[in-house]
């Protein structure tokens, strides 16, 4: 009795530490596809492996509720980063690295990711999509940090241009897609 | 600190989307703590950020729902949600605890077929290893007899070839016309070899006997059949011979030859 078919976020979250399967299911009807895209746009070359990837983050999504602060951001955040880490560490997986290794040589791998980045323009999805309006030399690094998860210093290096850019250009880059996304 | 500034560098965007450093993590959710507008501009592009993965949302395949449902509903997470660690390495043993009896049944099943097959193959493959070990002996014994065979060989070989060897080629007398043989004899070490070429059969109660013919009178050198045919023969060792002569005798061999049976003979250079 009383189930809710919809859920403010307060609701939600206090459901799903209670763990309410019903809000679970909820939780996965309406976030699962906004997550599923972009664990796609981090894996582009994978349908399989993303939808792996998808299960185990909502599976951390719902063992992991607990440490969820409302204080830190909204729980779609939240859930945004899960994804995001879980894609960015199983594109780094020593498996998914020797899968693509005919793809892409050691010494240049960083020039490999650049090129990409560059060149997956045609099937940009999601954020990528807003991504395509910025400068080029804004959406690399964007592409580089957000979608590859190198560190800013690791950009600087396989740039060759100054942290303080790398991070300037970002923030710039961030505060662009702020306005796209209003 | 100037907020507006602050808010304007891009930190909110950086920190939202999981691209800021730890130290700047920390001022931020620091600054958090004492500025709701900070709070209020971070809820902004959230609300955006979101609404905008949304539109953007690619519908996964359904099965995955499926299989998430099957593994939290297997999953009591209140008794193991503090002991987890963060990352779901291995999705197997989060169905450990919830085994039917029945699977626990065909487990059970499965490991007496198991066991027994386990059983069988130990007995055969010990069966099989002793077979090979057997085998094994009998091809050891019969490469030393080989091993043995060709030592020899190499070595009569080597005698034969020996400089101090006199090859004498023993022809056939008018008895036996086609009767030959040939005699390797050492006059160094005074062995003698005898390699039959081609001398008839003869009946079981008779043997060729080799003699050596020293200044007129015969001495034995021994008894062959004819049979070894081919194959280097050591015979009795002579320091001295002018010639070599067959003779056909009984069984064993006779004190003195049978001059009439002489079905060979071959001169040596030796002088007297």
């Amino acid at each position: 009795m009383g189930i809710p078919t919809t859920y403010t976020e307060q609701e939600l979250v206090l459901a799903l530490k209670e763990r309410n399967n019903q809000a679970f299911g909820f939780l996965y009807d309406n976030y699962a596809g906004a997550l599923y895209s972009i664990i796609k746009q981090i894996i582009t070359d994978n349908s399989e492996l993303a939808s792996d990837v998808l299960q185990e983050v909502f599976i951390n999504i719902w063992r992991k509720i607990e440490t969820y602060d409302q204080t830190k951001g909204r729980l779609f955040t939240w859930m945004l980063n899960i994804a995001r880490n879980a894609s960015i560490d199983t594109l780094r997986s020593k498996s998914y690295q020797n899968s693509q290794k005919n793809q892409e040589l050691p010494d240049n791998v960083y020039k490999g990711v650049a090129n990409q980045t560059t060149q997956q323009n045609v099937d940009n999805i999601g954020l990528k999509k807003v991504l395509e309006k910025l400068k080029p030399e804004h959406r690399v690094l964007v592409e580089l940090a957000y979608f590859k998860g190198f560190t800013h210093e690791e950009i600087a290096e396989m740039m060759a241009i100054p942290l303080g850019t790398v991070k300037t250009r970002i923030r710039n880059a961030l505060l662009q897609l702020r306005e796209y996304l209003k | 600190m100037n907020l507006k500034d602050y808010i304007e560098s891009g930190i909110i965007e950086s920190y939202v989307m999981g691209l800021a450093s730890e130290s700047e993590k920390a001022e931020f959710e620091q600054l958090c703590t004492q500025h709701p507008e900070l709070v209020a501009a971070r809820r902004r592009f959230e609300e955006g950020l979101e609404d905008y993965a949304s539109k953007q949302a690619v519908p996964p395949p359904p099965e995955v729902k499926v299989k998430i449902l099957e593994v939290i509903g297997h999953t009591d997470p209140r008794t193991t949600a503090s002991s987890n660690p963060p990352k779901i390495v291995n999705m197997e043993n989060s169905k450990t605890p919830v085994r039917s009896s029945g699977l626990l049944r065909f487990i059970a099943a499965a490991s007496v077929v198991l066991l027994i097959g386990m059983a069988w193959l130990y007995y055969q493959t010990m069966q099989q290893n002793k077979d090979l070990v057997n085998t094994n002996d009998r091809l050891k014994v019969s490469l030393d007899t080989t091993k043995n065979i060709l030592d020899r060989i190499v070595q009569e070989q080597k005698q034969i070839n020996d400089p101090n060897t006199t090859v004498v080629n023993m022809v056939g007398t008018k008895v036996a016309p086609k009767s030959s043989a040939n005699i390797y004899w050492d006059s160094a070490s005074t062995n003698v070899y005898l390699v039959v070429k081609n001398m008839p059969r003869l009946p079981n109660n008779q043997q060729y006997q080799l003699w050596a013919l020293i200044d007129g009178k015969p001495k034995d050198l021994g008894v062959f059949d004819a049979t070894d045919d081919k194959v280097i023969l050591k015979m009795k060792n002579t320091q001295k011979a002018q010639a070599f002569a067959i003779t056909i005798e009984q069984h064993g061999g006779s004190p003195s030859p049978t001059l009439e049976k002489m079905q060979s003979l071959g001169k040596t250079l030796q002088t007297q």
